[in-house]
């Protein structure tokens, strides 16, 4: 059966090319979707087994990042949106894609189906502990990942860019940093951002919500890799970001719902 | 539902008499995540952001909505919304924790763009306002200073730039938080379009003073030129029929001006040029040229182009066009925005970037941007500077520049690839802010090629993108003028990325649905520039004022004309395409304006619906300039030679030229950019198993499924210039070819872009000197001529900006003559890409390239204040045989990594490969004193000869790699280590130097401290532990005929 992915662009999205030549490469068949088409017809959304938000900056970040296009998807999407998510299709977020699902408040989501879409977290300017912001960073960084999690099948240790200014985690509350932890989290190996825990992505209780700070669609290729010998000596075949798609087509392919 | 959401200007009706404003201060939860650092202020500073809304109604509840979903995070910031049409207003103490004594609130002066609040505004549809309720927004940001101040002008520059932003600012007090600042800057009322006459019957002093009280910005002559050609009795005639006045108005002579000025015409480069040769004073020798741009620049092009098939469109355009292969072509341009970034630093350099990214969107049919590059020139902020009037502080220039490339290349994502920064105390006079984009487009479009356009007469133009405002009007002339006090305000202007970026979208949507026959970008000059250019393809255009779209009212018919406001696009489409075209902008969010017609009349016509109001000969517009004749003196001043001992700790000397502002990292900048969006890119800014080894070239795939790289490269060397401009604008040639061939690009595949920086060369009472440097740009034509024909590296475009000079009539301050060289080349196979860091401990290290005695203008002359007239030369033939040879060797993937001799010589080089390693490196220098016998040690390895390259081969390539050089100046240097130092031998007895490379590492990892925002740890220069031996005594102190 054919797997089929939605790639939102449009108002200021702009990772939307790569991003689709990943899912193509990891066989899954993309169609890139301006989100002003989309909202003029939201069901044609579940014709699709997963929705990708590329990187970029959509709304120049003005106001806080993520926040107009969550506010837009909330309001332009509504219900067809909650009830993709429910049935265990896949939605995916990267950088500026993962800032406006936790926006949305489908992560770090909630197993109660009448918060799903409340905020609980936030992403927002880097500042490490020492209160140095370092703005925005473009650099491949160090990532660790606790296995159980699908999406991450087959990587515990590997790198990816991270290209972001915004991509600090805050959490209302401890506790939901102690429930959004639920074992299935991308971690920075070392603190580059100031986020909480170190938290670099998270998945929803269900597990078909991901989003991540790092760009996996530009980790596909070997050649992209900022020490391609070294990648090639330590890597167990595919790039990091390369795996991470196959994953998903892995996951399409028994229905999308993480056991 | 419409779900297309154009850009609604709030300002298209008039202003209403009624109107309620409420205010929205969003403060966080947790003020210590609001501290900032602001360098220049004392004591903690806490910032956050305020909103201020005027509506047609009251509506208070939706302003609590659109606080609550829209302006706050409800995780790190609570609102205080005020009404304050009751005045009733909620008392709100600050914490007293925070000791704050002053509150400074900063926001945007009437018509600056404010895309803060065009996103707010335009994403309340979503909230469902209020019905017939008209809501304005503008946004701000609200300081909270330790100290305590009475008045703005202390925080100029460091809180707030006063030419487009103004600052309020109140004590703190529980009585006075009252008085927040609750007005809604208006706008001024619509007034119908009028065109003024402007008498010409003026004496020469009275046509001068006219051309400068109005910003013309044109010289006597050319006031002149157009005296005459309006009182010639065919155009008054003319005129009268057409129910003109007899004399120009406003709107004709400010789109003379426009087009004439040097900025877009080029004058200095189209100048007749008598040249006087005095270096030899036994043989004069005067040589007339007419045209550096047609003599050198086309002339060199022109030379190359019968080996170069795959150039395709150069010196027309908005870029230049290559072909890539059977179903691509590649564009290149490179801007200046130096005088807008002088005033406003972020604004001019984001509208820098994003005004060459249009250039790309508007090359041919239209091209995708791929690449930005940027290169700047500054003052170093960590130097005390002149600071006279209009001058902003060295630091705010590189912070703010820093910021508006960032903004303008991430925001739109285009990655920012390559680049540079070099430092001179001369460029406090103007800072040089050089942005480039590159583009990709399809060979073909609808079977026709896709590099040419097609505008036919009846052809609609269509304005694309933003409106039009008061901002930037007169940037083209203001750009053609030194900075001066009466600099207009008005030049200066912020972008907006997200709008550029939806209109980017919809134009290669809409080209490659065929719907356009013509596109360019309103940048300098605006309208009158872009449908003055386009109308010359046709033979004629007519627009209509009143269906420009505005930003608000208010504007004069003639600034509606040459306003350079940003975001704008102007395209061709033949009538049939017209709803196709408002289909596709409706999808994007773009807005389109049909604001007139091509035709063949021969005439550029301004209208007012049906009231003419200007009319110019396109032939007179475009060719009735005069062409400049000008004079250039060459003599040589004799330069001092100073030269002492060799320093006596070269670990100290290292570890300092490491960390010297023109060589050590620049980090703190590249990763600032996004480097890698759109997935191309394979050779990063910097490389290696730390990511910091410092990369010669970008490279980056064109397809993503295909192995050719695309290879991008910049050469700079205005250190060079006050020895000889000839050797300067070689130095250059070959620093970016050379980058371009390390990175592994066919030398003959390069392609070359020259930006010129110059100050002033015309000869005037304030300008004494103005022959001369007029000679130095004669010199610097002449050595792109000689290199590009030899390197058989075509120009395919390029731009000069000829008037970098600070005057404010008693101070003058220019910049050195500046040349940047862009260079584009071609790598077969991006698996076979080079970068500068050692690989594998055993790799062999060599060196490509006799070093001569070439000390002139070196970082260690200047460390060591020395002085020398033997600055590099380019040994041309020599050079490009052996890059055409090492490539050949990189092809066959014999190297390892490979590393151009650049700032600092061999020995910086050679720690650079080090520092972005985690090996060491142990080098003898006995091969390289053999070749270079005549060298004393420090001149060996800090000499900066150029078209040197460091390369590193594994051990079983020996044979390979001897044989393939053995007829070339192939030098052994030494090994990779294990051991992470670097250990340096002197004819393999004697060891001149071990160090660590962490030690290398931390040296040149060091930022300037005012570029970072936070003081780094010293770094202390030690003694280092090389051995006692006495290197003085193999110095050779006679520098006679040295020249190499």
């Amino acid at each position: 059966m054919a797997k089929r992915a939605l790639v939102l662009c449009g108002d200021g999205i702009n990772c939307e090319a790569e991003s689709a030549h990943a899912l193509r490469m990891a066989g899954i068949e993309p169609t890139v979707v301006h989100i002003n088409d989309l909202i003029a017809a939201p069901k044609q959304l579940m014709n699709y087994g997963l929705l990708l938000l590329p990187g970029g900056f959509s709304f120049g970040d003005e106001v806080s990042s993520g926040k107009v296009l969550a506010v837009k998807l909330r309001h332009g999407l509504g219900e067809v949106l909650t009830q993709f998510v429910a049935e265990g299709r896949l939605v995916v977020g990267i950088c500026n894609g993962f800032q406006a699902l936790v926006k949305l408040g489908l992560l770090p989501g909630s197993s109660d189906a009448a918060e799903a879409l409340r905020q609980t977290a936030t992403l927002t300017h880097n500042q490490l502990s020492d209160g140095h912001r370092p703005g925005f960073i473009n650099r491949w960084v160090w990532l660790s990942v606790d296995n159980r999690n699908r999406f991450f099948a087959g990587l515990d240790r590997f790198m990816l860019p991270i290209r972001h200014g915004e991509g600090r985690l805050v959490v209302g509350d401890e506790t939901v940093l102690t429930q959004a932890c639920h074992g299935e989290t991308l971690y920075y190996e070392t603190d580059v951002n100031g986020s909480a825990g170190c938290v670099a992505g998270l998945t929803n209780p269900q597990g078909n919500v991901l989003g991540l700070m790092p760009h996996p669609e530009a980790c596909v290729r070997a050649d992209q890799h900022p020490d391609p010998k070294a990648a090639q000596k330590h890597g167990d075949g595919e790039p990091a970001g390369l795996q991470l798609f196959k994953n998903m087509a892995a996951m399409m392919d028994e229905g999308g719902r993480l056991t | 539902m419409n779900t297309a959401l154009p850009e609604a200007s709030p300002y298209t009706n008039s202003v209403s008499t009624q109107q309620f404003v409420y205010r929205v201060d969003v403060m966080p939860h947790h003020w210590a995540s609001a501290k900032t650092v602001k360098p220049g202020l004392a004591g903690d500073v806490y910032a956050y952001p305020v909103y201020w809304f005027a509506t047609s109604q009251p509506c208070g509840d939706f302003i609590e909505r659109v606080t609550a979903e829209l302006l706050i995070d409800p995780i790190l910031q609570q609102a205080v919304v005020r009404d304050a049409s009751h005045h009733d207003v909620t008392t709100w103490q600050l914490p007293a924790a925070l000791h704050a004594k002053t509150k400074v609130s900063v926001r945007f002066l009437p018509g600056v763009t404010d895309n803060v609040a065009k996103t707010v505004e335009s994403n309340l549809t979503y909230l469902n306002p209020p019905p017939d309720t008209r809501i304005q927004v503008a946004s701000g940001m609200v300081y909270l200073l330790e100290q305590r101040l009475d008045t703005p002008d202390q925080l100029a520059y460091l809180l707030f730039n006063p030419l487009i932003e103004r600052a309020r600012v109140v004590h703190i007090d529980p009585n006075i938080e009252l008085s927040v600042d609750m007005n809604f800057i208006g706008m001024p009322a619509a007034a119908p379009w009028h065109a003024e006459p402007i008498s010409l019957d003026l004496d020469d002093r009275g046509l001068e003073a006219l051309s400068q009280s109005r910003c013309l910005a044109l010289t006597l002559p050319e006031m002149q030129t157009i005296q005459a050609y309006f009182s010639r009795p065919d155009v008054t005639a003319l005129r009268q029929q057409q129910g003109l006045p007899a004399e120009p108005t406003d709107i004709e002579l400010e789109v003379l001006a426009q087009t004439w000025s040097e900025h877009c015409k080029h004058k200095i480069f189209s100048a007749k040029i008598r040249y006087t040769d005095m270096s030899d004073p036994d043989e004069v020798q005067e040589v007339e040229i007419d045209s550096l741009f047609k003599t050198f620049i086309v002339g060199a092009t022109e030379a190359v182009k019968p080996d170069r098939p795959d150039l395709l469109s150069l010196f027309k355009d908005n870029a230049g066009v290559v072909q890539w292969d059977d179903q691509t072509a590649v564009c290149f341009k490179v801007e200046t925005h130096n005088s807008p970034s002088a005033l406003e630093p972020y604004g001019g350099a984001l509208t820098g970037i994003v005004g060459v990214n249009r250039d790309i969107l508007g090359t041919g049919l239209g091209a995708k941007p791929v690449f930005n590059t940027d290169v700047f020139c500054f003052a170093n902020p960590d130097e005390p500077h002149a600071n006279y009037s209009r001058m902003i502080p060295a630091p705010a220039i590189l912070l703010g520049v820093r910021k508006g490339v960032e903004d303008g290349g991430n925001k739109s994502g285009i990655p920012t690839v390559n680049g540079a920064l070099f430092f001179d105390p001369r460029f406090r006079a103007k800072p040089l802010v050089f942005c480039g984009t590159g583009g990709v487009m399809p060979l073909k479009v609808n079977g026709k090629p896709a590099y040419e356009k097609y505008t036919q007469p009846g052809d609609l133009i269509v304005m694309a993108g933003g409106r039009v405002g008061k901002d930037g009007i007169h940037g083209a002339t203001f750009s053609s003028e030194a900075l001066s006090e009466t600099s207009p305000l008005s030049a200066v202007q912020i972008g907006d990325p997200l709008t550029q970026k939806r209109m980017g979208d919809f134009i290669l949507e809409a080209r490659d649905a065929g719907l356009l026959s013509g596109i360019t970008d309103n940048g300098a000059g605006g309208l009158s520039s872009s449908v003055g250019e386009m109308a010359e393809q046709t033979g004629g255009a007519t627009i209509d004022l009143d269906q420009v779209p505005l930003k608000y009212p208010g504007l004069k018919a003639y600034e509606a004309v040459i306003s350079e406001s940003q975001e704008r696009m102007t395209l061709s489409i033949t009538p049939k395409h017209q709803q196709a075209l408002q289909r596709l902008a409706d999808k994007h969010g773009v807005e389109l304006s049909i604001i007139g017609y091509f035709h063949n009349q021969g005439t550029f016509d301004i209208k007012a619906g049906d009231a003419l109001l200007a009319s110019l000969d396109l032939d007179f517009l475009h060719k009735g300039l005069p062409q400049m004749t000008l004079k250039a003196y060459w003599e040589v001043e004799p330069l001092p030679t100073i030269r002492a001992e060799a320093p006596p700790d070269l670990g100290v000397v290292l570890l300092d030229l490491l960390k010297y502002p023109n060589i050590c990292s620049r980090e703190y900048l590249i990763r600032r950019y996004d480097h890698e969006v759109q997935g191309r890119s394979v050779v990063k800014p910097l490389m290696g198993p730390l990511q910091l080894g410092p990369c010669d070239a970008a490279v980056m795939k064109v397809h993503y499924d295909r192995p050719e790289g695309l290879v991008v490269s910049n050469g700079l060397c205005p250190n060079l210039s006050d020895w000889d401009t000839y050797h300067m604008a070689t130095n250059a040639v070959d620093e970016a070819v050379r980058n371009a061939v390390a990175a592994g690009a066919d030398p003959l595949s390069i392609v070359l872009l020259d930006n010129f920086c110059w100050p002033d060369p015309v000869f005037s009472p304030r300008n004494l000197d103005g022959e001369e440097k007029l000679a130095q740009l004669v010199r610097a034509c002449v050595g792109l001529y000689d290199i590009a024909t030899r390197y058989k590296a075509p120009f395919i475009s390029g731009k000069d900006s000829m008037k970098n000079d600070y005057d404010d009539g008693q101070n003058r301050l220019s910049i050195p003559p500046t040349l940047l060289i862009s260079a584009m080349g071609k790598l077969p196979d991006v698996a076979m890409a080079q970068t500068s860091h050692f690989k594998t401990p055993g790799d062999l290290i060599y060196l490509l390239g006799t070093t001569n005695f070439h000390p002139g203008g070196s970082q260690y002359y200047h460390y060591m204040g020395w002085s020398n007239r033997y600055v590099p030369q380019v040994n041309v033939l020599q050079a490009h045989a052996n890059y055409k040879r090492l490539h050949q060797a990189i092809m066959a993937g014999k190297l390892n990594s490979c590393h151009d001799l650049s700032d600092g010589g061999c020995l910086v080089a050679i720690a650079e490969s080090i520092i972005g390693s985690s090996y060491g490196a142990h080098i003898d220098l006995t091969a390289m004193a053999t070749h270079s016998p005549e060298l004393r040690w420090d001149d060996l390895i800090f000499s900066e000869t150029p078209s040197r390259l460091l390369f590193s081969v594994a051990p079983e390539h020996r044979d390979w790699v001897e044989t393939h050089f053995a007829e070339y100046p192939l030098i052994y240097m030494g090994q990779v280590t294990d051991a992470p130092e670097l250990k340096l031998d002197w004819k393999k007895s004697q060891r001149m130097l071990t160090i660590g490379a962490d030690r290398l590492r931390a040296a040149w990892s060091q930022p300037p401290a005012q570029c970072w925002g936070r003081v780094p740890s010293p770094v202390r220069t030690q003694a280092t532990d090389f051995g006692s031996a006495d290197f003085g005594q193999v110095a050779i102190e006679q520098e006679g005929e040295l020249r190499g």
